[in-house]
């Protein structure tokens, strides 16, 4: 648990210093702070839906380019430097420098979170006179999303080269994001043929359901109802986890016969 | 306990790209010892194949075939891992950090706490001398600080074997010497150094054995003064006449004769002052008598242009 630990922090003090992640961050923290000035082209009502939702969205987006540059390079560049000789021949086990590597990066994005989440209830307390209730839990599914994607983006680094896994978890992301709906969409549809659906299934039960994780966002789901709102977070999160320790340890798995 | 530090045996790694018909061989059948307290040089042109065992020895690859031993284990078990440490070459340290926090953040990979580890990363500050260094960010530091910093980390579990890939490799004449000398103090104090290097002065001067490696082969194995054993006395005379040349090639001399002038390679094996009584006999005078001894650059270059295997 030491080494582990100690991989995680020394990946939480790199992450927070690289310049193209403080550059997103202070870009999205700056988008957060003059969001508020979007209201009035709503106008009424609609003025907190959108600062709320413009907000998620950059908040949102940023978590996702975070989680994917930052995590695409965290294991690959520690063999093209060769630190990862100094660490390995330590008394350390692969699986603890994947999970140092992973709870790094968490930690990095909880980080991050958290500055956006303070700027983003700062704004909207400005601008609308009161905290709005959707926007905690909305920052915490959003975190999930991030910290699953980062799991998708790290199992794919133990086996392809960076410039790959870019591609390949922002696909992820992409369709994690679509399927669901479009999967809706096709069984609705009786002209849709087995041969079109059945991979779409499939597709949907393998790959991350990102889509899950939006619905706090007023925009994208305007007529979305939860009845439970607590369970549905519980439900989500735990959804997350699951899914996060499915990745990690096929990581770990694949990690562990990888020759350096 | 075993006295072997580390053993190969028939170790062979074979590279296979996923499109390529032809693997490589990287390491072909290799059979080391290595015994407890000795420094071990372990040499080889580049791509002879010395990183790619190293780096089975530490566990980071698997042999193809053939087994491998550190410190009587099976090569790559980390609960052995608290014994050895490793020294890469060109190291690359997390650059935020400070030499202490990186030293800190390496014993803790061992579990060492505190207070035992901020003693223990104060002394190897102090010992491998950057105690003033200590608070300095890594990026800020010279290639001789980051090798020593290298060095402190390879010593924060207080090793029995370590493994250094080209620890003196870019360093300045002082910080050379400071390696060095530390390299010798780590062997007084019993520890076991397999050293791969292409600084053969540096191997010759501190290394007890060492093997050197050809194309995945071992080429040559044994001890520094018996592989150079073999040298030879440079003895130049003048107004020396042809009647001399016979008598020093008797007694095993290469020599030759131009304008008055002897050149005579004799092998010393003290032969050398008969040579000198023969040439004075014929009235020649001496210029000058030098020993040339064979030094590990002169067998490295035999051996890899001769390219047999042992």
């Amino acid at each position: 648990m030491n080494a582990t630990l100690a991989i995680a922090g020394a990946t939480f003090g790199e992450a927070v210093r690289k310049r193209i992640l403080i550059v997103i961050l202070l870009i999205a923290l700056l988008i957060i702070l003059i969001s508020p000035a979007f209201g009035p082209f709503a106008g009424g009502r609609g003025a907190r839906t959108l600062i709320i939702s413009f907000g998620f969205g950059v908040i949102q987006l940023a978590g996702t380019f975070i989680a994917i540059i930052m995590c695409t390079g965290l294991i690959p560049t520690e063999i093209e430097r060769r630190t990862i000789y100094t660490i390995l021949s330590k008394p350390v086990q692969r699986y603890q420098f994947v999970l140092g590597k992973f709870f790094g990066a968490v930690g990095t994005l909880g980080f991050m979170y958290l500055m956006m989440g303070i700027v983003f209830l700062i704004a909207t307390r400005l601008a609308l006179g009161e905290f709005d209730g959707r926007i905690i839990p909305g920052l915490l599914m959003f975190f999930f999303q991030s910290s699953l994607l980062a799991a998708v983006v790290i199992f794919f680094s133990t086996f392809v080269s960076p410039l790959v896994n870019y591609f390949l978890s922002g696909g992820v992301f992409l369709l994690g994001n679509l399927l669901s709906s479009f999967l809706e969409t096709i069984q609705r549809n009786p002209e849709v043929t087995p041969i079109t659906r059945i991979p779409v299934q499939l597709l949907t039960i393998i790959l991350p359901n990102f889509a899950n994780f939006n619905v706090q966002n007023p925009i994208i789901n305007p007529e979305q109802v939860i009845t439970d709102p607590v369970a549905y977070t519980v439900q989500t999160i735990a959804y997350a986890i699951v899914y996060i320790v499915m990745l990690l340890v096929l990581s770990m798995l694949i990690f562990n016969q990888r020759e350096m | 306990m075993s006295d072997l530090a580390i053993k190969t045996v028939n170790l062979t790694k074979r590279y296979s790209g996923l499109w390529s018909k032809h693997p490589v061989e990287a390491v072909k059948n290799l059979n080391l010892e290595v015994y407890r307290g000795e420094i071990f040089g372990f040499l080889g042109p580049n791509g002879a194949g010395k990183t790619t065992t190293i780096k089975i020895l530490l566990g980071i690859i698997y042999p193809t075939e053939g087994e491998a031993y550190v410190l009587g284990q099976p090569a790559g078990d980390p609960k052995n891992h608290y014994k050895i440490s490793y020294l890469p070459e060109n190291p690359y340290f997390y650059d935020y950090m400070t030499g202490r926090e990186i030293l800190t953040f390496y014993a803790k990979l061992f579990g060492i706490t505190e207070p035992e580890r901020s003693k223990r990363v104060d002394e190897l500050l102090d010992r491998v001398g950057l105690s003033r260094a200590a608070d300095q960010p890594l990026r800020t530091y010279s290639k001789g600080m980051l090798q020593r910093i290298g060095l402190a980390q390879c010593l924060i579990n207080d090793p029995e074997l370590l493994i250094l890939d080209e620890p003196t490799a870019g360093l300045d004449p002082i910080a050379h010497i400071d390696i060095r000398d530390l390299i010798l103090e780590l062997r007084n104090q019993g520890k076991t150094l397999f050293i791969s290097s292409h600084q053969l002065s540096d191997v010759e001067r501190v290394c007890d054995r060492v093997a050197i490696l050809n194309k995945g082969m071992l080429v040559r194995l044994g001890k520094i003064e018996e592989l150079l054993a073999g040298g030879y006395v440079e003895i130049i005379a003048d107004k020396v006449t042809n009647n001399v040349l016979e008598p020093i090639r008797q007694l095993g001399g290469k020599a030759s004769l131009h304008d008055g002038r002897l050149i005579v390679e004799q092998p010393d094996d003290g032969s050398v002052d008969r040579v000198i009584d023969i040439v004075r006999a014929a009235g020649g005078h001496i210029v000058s008598v030098k020993p040339y001894r064979r030094t590990l650059e002169d067998l490295f270059v035999e051996t890899i242009q001769g390219g047999k295997s042992v």
